[in-house]
């Protein structure tokens, strides 16, 4: 059973576009179904957040989001926080939106030990072991 | 090495540690494979790789919460709550087998030669009791068991044995930060760091997921519980979890007895020791020694200097965050240092402070990452509008800083005050009701005036790799990862809490091996040189055995 009513969740929309509008080439938070599934699941994650998270929704459940929205900002910057820290978990989360921004995820790329590194092929590194030891020496009857 | 009888619970053992992380284990390791009947108290349980977010795309998320560095913030059953009203930087760490370098970057610098003479050659603190030269043997053994990635030959360090596998792919992030060094002349080196880039004793190889900081979930960041531990019990030593120590018991001649813990059903237990061993890190540590008061030693054991919980040094760190116009590929791992510069590590009084600090390179990570850094949000600005972070700026800043960023971390030397110190908080407590520790410190004026002078530099080195923006975070809070000094060795029992091998002066069966015993900090990443000392005292209490006296 879902933490979040409906009414929650057409709250969370609205603030969501607000937050994160369809712009620069990337779509709305809502036109990323920020609100749908994966809101459970990030709501799920953070229980730490609930509390300030749900006030937040109640505060502005029938209100504009925009004047909602300007409304937690200056009476309730906590809840306005926890909103949009999953709103925009939830958005970067999505296929969709990460394909956007060219971001795989964080996934596997084996290393190639043996391979010679391009500072070293290029001369890069030769210069710092040219320039000679920068240690400071030590005294040696301490 | 004929394997020791695992002890029972609650036989008396020849050594009790208290604590399995980096040190402890080293200890263990050691001890055990002497031949020495060997338990270990470990308040925390064994991490779970499959635990680690690692590849879940809420692990950012996950990061900022349940994965944070900072115990408070976490706030999970077996970590303890530190008062931090009075302090002006958050301790981080983490209770488990193999301890906060579950979470740490992995970043390898050993401490550098004039690291332990900073009175002779700057006039400030103290020298320790032994050099660089003495640790170099211990530190070239241990890189091995840690396999250490690396390229040998770095001008800042003199020459030492090559580390055990090649240095891991610095990627285009890098390659960047290279540039502006290489302009401007300055020192550069790829990253030496506990991440091997070959299978290594137990580890597999890095395949840069690039989420070390919340545990590597391919088994392939060097951490005790990997490399150091399934030898020790393969030798016979016996690692409790879920045991958290309350007190450590003496004798009515002083000496320690062993220790009553809490095991995780909430009952009283007591393991009793003939040498008793606390490696529970800087805050950890002292607490302890301060909880085990009696009749002998009412200002808490061990402490008839007074300095024990005294003269805390945490590092205090900065952060220069580099956008460029070239992809990065920024969230691609390791997330330890790709590169890292000695530069401006030595002292020039010139500058207007003592002692230096060393940089570390790090890739910029996820999208949320456009503002935050491991887990806290930095780099926002002060008091940000709405609208400066969301709205159209927000998809404005991710285009512009995701996969473009790197960010320059700056390690400063932090000198020992006494005023900066551990003590018990009157009323805060853990899950356990053992009284919690209270911190009380101040970033010095030296390193203040450090890491202005470091944040300035960096500003120049960024450029010169052409950035298109800069972000500058100053003496960020969440920052306390290396909790040094609050027990200190030294020759002199009036002005040391413990002798160069970790023993106590004033009970001489109980040692200290961790970071607490550090007459300074150095400016590096400290556990290289936390586990070469624990090495070098654990074999100097093999040797010594026979003459231990013990309860």
């Amino acid at each position: 059973m879902s933490l979040v009513n409906d009414t929650q969740r057409k709250t969370f929309a609205g603030i969501a576009d607000v937050l994160i509008p369809e712009a620069e080439g990337m779509p709305s938070a809502s036109q990323a179904e920020v609100h749908g599934a994966i809101l459970d699941r990030v709501v799920e994650l953070r229980p730490d957040l609930r509390e300030a998270f749900f006030r937040g929704l109640n505060k502005a459940a029938g209100q504009d989001p925009q004047t909602a929205t300007e409304a937690l900002n200056a009476d309730d910057t906590e809840a306005l926080g926890a909103i949009g820290l999953l709103a925009s978990a939830a958005y970067y989360m999505q296929p969709q939106v990460r394909a956007l921004i060219g971001y795989p995820g964080q996934e596997n790329r084996p290393v190639d030990a043996d391979s010679e590194p391009e500072y070293v092929a290029n001369g890069m590194l030769q210069v710092v072991i040219d320039r000679g030891p920068i240690y400071r020496p030590t005294p040696k009857d301490a | 090495m004929a394997k020791q009888a695992t002890p029972r619970r609650g036989e008396e053992v020849d050594v009790l540690i208290v604590g399995a992380g980096p040190s402890g284990a080293v200890a263990a390791k050691e001890l055990s494979g002497a031949g020495l009947s060997v338990v270990c108290l470990e308040q925390g349980y064994n991490p779970d790789p499959s635990d680690f977010p690692g590849k879940d795309p809420a692990f950012e998320l996950l990061s900022q919460k349940n994965w944070h560095p900072n115990p408070n913030v976490r706030d999970m059953p077996r970590d303890y709550p530190v008062n931090t009203d009075e302090s002006d930087i958050n301790p981080l760490m983490f209770a488990g087998v193999g301890g906060s370098t579950t979470l740490y970057a992995g970043h390898w610098t050993p401490f550098l030669p004039s690291d332990f003479q900073v009175r002779s050659m700057d006039g400030v603190a103290e020298d320790w009791p032994f050099t660089y030269e003495d640790l170099l043997p211990y530190l070239e053994e241990v890189e091995q068991a840690v396999g250490v990635s690396g390229l040998p030959g770095n001008p800042a360090y003199p020459p030492q044995r090559g580390y055990p596998t090649p240095p891991l792919p610095i990627g285009k992030a890098g390659m960047k930060a290279a540039e502006g060094m290489d302009k401007l002349g300055w020192h550069w080196w790829p990253g030496t760091n506990a991440i091997p880039s070959l299978a290594w004793n137990g580890l597999n190889p890095c395949v840069r997921t690039g989420t070390c900081m919340t545990g590597c979930p391919e088994g392939a960041k060097s951490t005790a519980n990997i490399t150091y531990w399934p030898q020790a019990m393969r030798q016979g030593a016996r690692l409790v979890t879920g045991a958290r120590v309350r007190e450590i018991e003496v004798d009515d001649r002083g000496l320690a007895t062993g220790a009553v813990y809490i095991d995780d059903h909430g009952r009283e237990r007591r393991q009793k020791a003939k040498v008793v061993i606390v490696c529970a890190n800087g805050i950890g540590t002292p607490r302890l020694l301060l909880l085990s008061k009696s009749k002998r030693f009412p200002d808490g054991l061990a402490n008839s200097s007074g300095l024990v919980g005294k003269r805390l040094m945490m590092h205090p760190f900065s952060a220069v965050m580099g956008v460029y116009e070239d992809p990065l590929d920024s969230w691609i791992g390791p997330f330890g240092q790709l590169i890292e510069s000695f530069e401006f590590y030595e002292t020039d009084e010139k500058r207007g402070f003592l002692r230096g600090a060393k940089w570390g390179a790090m890739p910029g990570g996820g999208p949320l990452g456009a503002t935050s850094f491991v887990g806290s949000q930095i780099f926002k600005g002060d008091e940000p509008a709405v609208e400066d972070l969301w709205c159209e700026n927000l998809h404005e800043m991710v285009e512009r800083r995701f996969g473009h960023s790197l960010v320059w971390g700056i390690i400063g030397e932090d000198l020992p005050e006494e005023d900066n110190r551990v003590e018990l908080d009157p009323e805060v407590t853990d899950t356990d009701g053992i009284a919690a520790p209270k911190l009380i410190y101040k970033v010095s004026q030296n390193s203040h005036d450090m890491l202005r002078f470091h944040v300035a530099r960096l500003l120049e080195a960024v450029e010169a790799a052409g950035a298109i923006e800069t972000n500058i975070v100053h003496q960020v809070p969440d920052t306390g990862w290396h909790l040094i000094g609050t027990c200190t060795m030294g020759d002199d029992p009036k002005r040391s809490v413990v002798n160069q091998w970790g023993q106590a002066h004033d009970v001489p069966n109980l040692y200290l091996m961790d970071a607490s015993t550090f007459p300074t900090s150095g400016g590096v990443n400290p556990t290289a040189t936390i586990m070469t000392v624990a090495l070098r005292q654990a074999r100097h209490l093999v040797a010594e055995r026979r003459n231990q006296e013990a309860a």
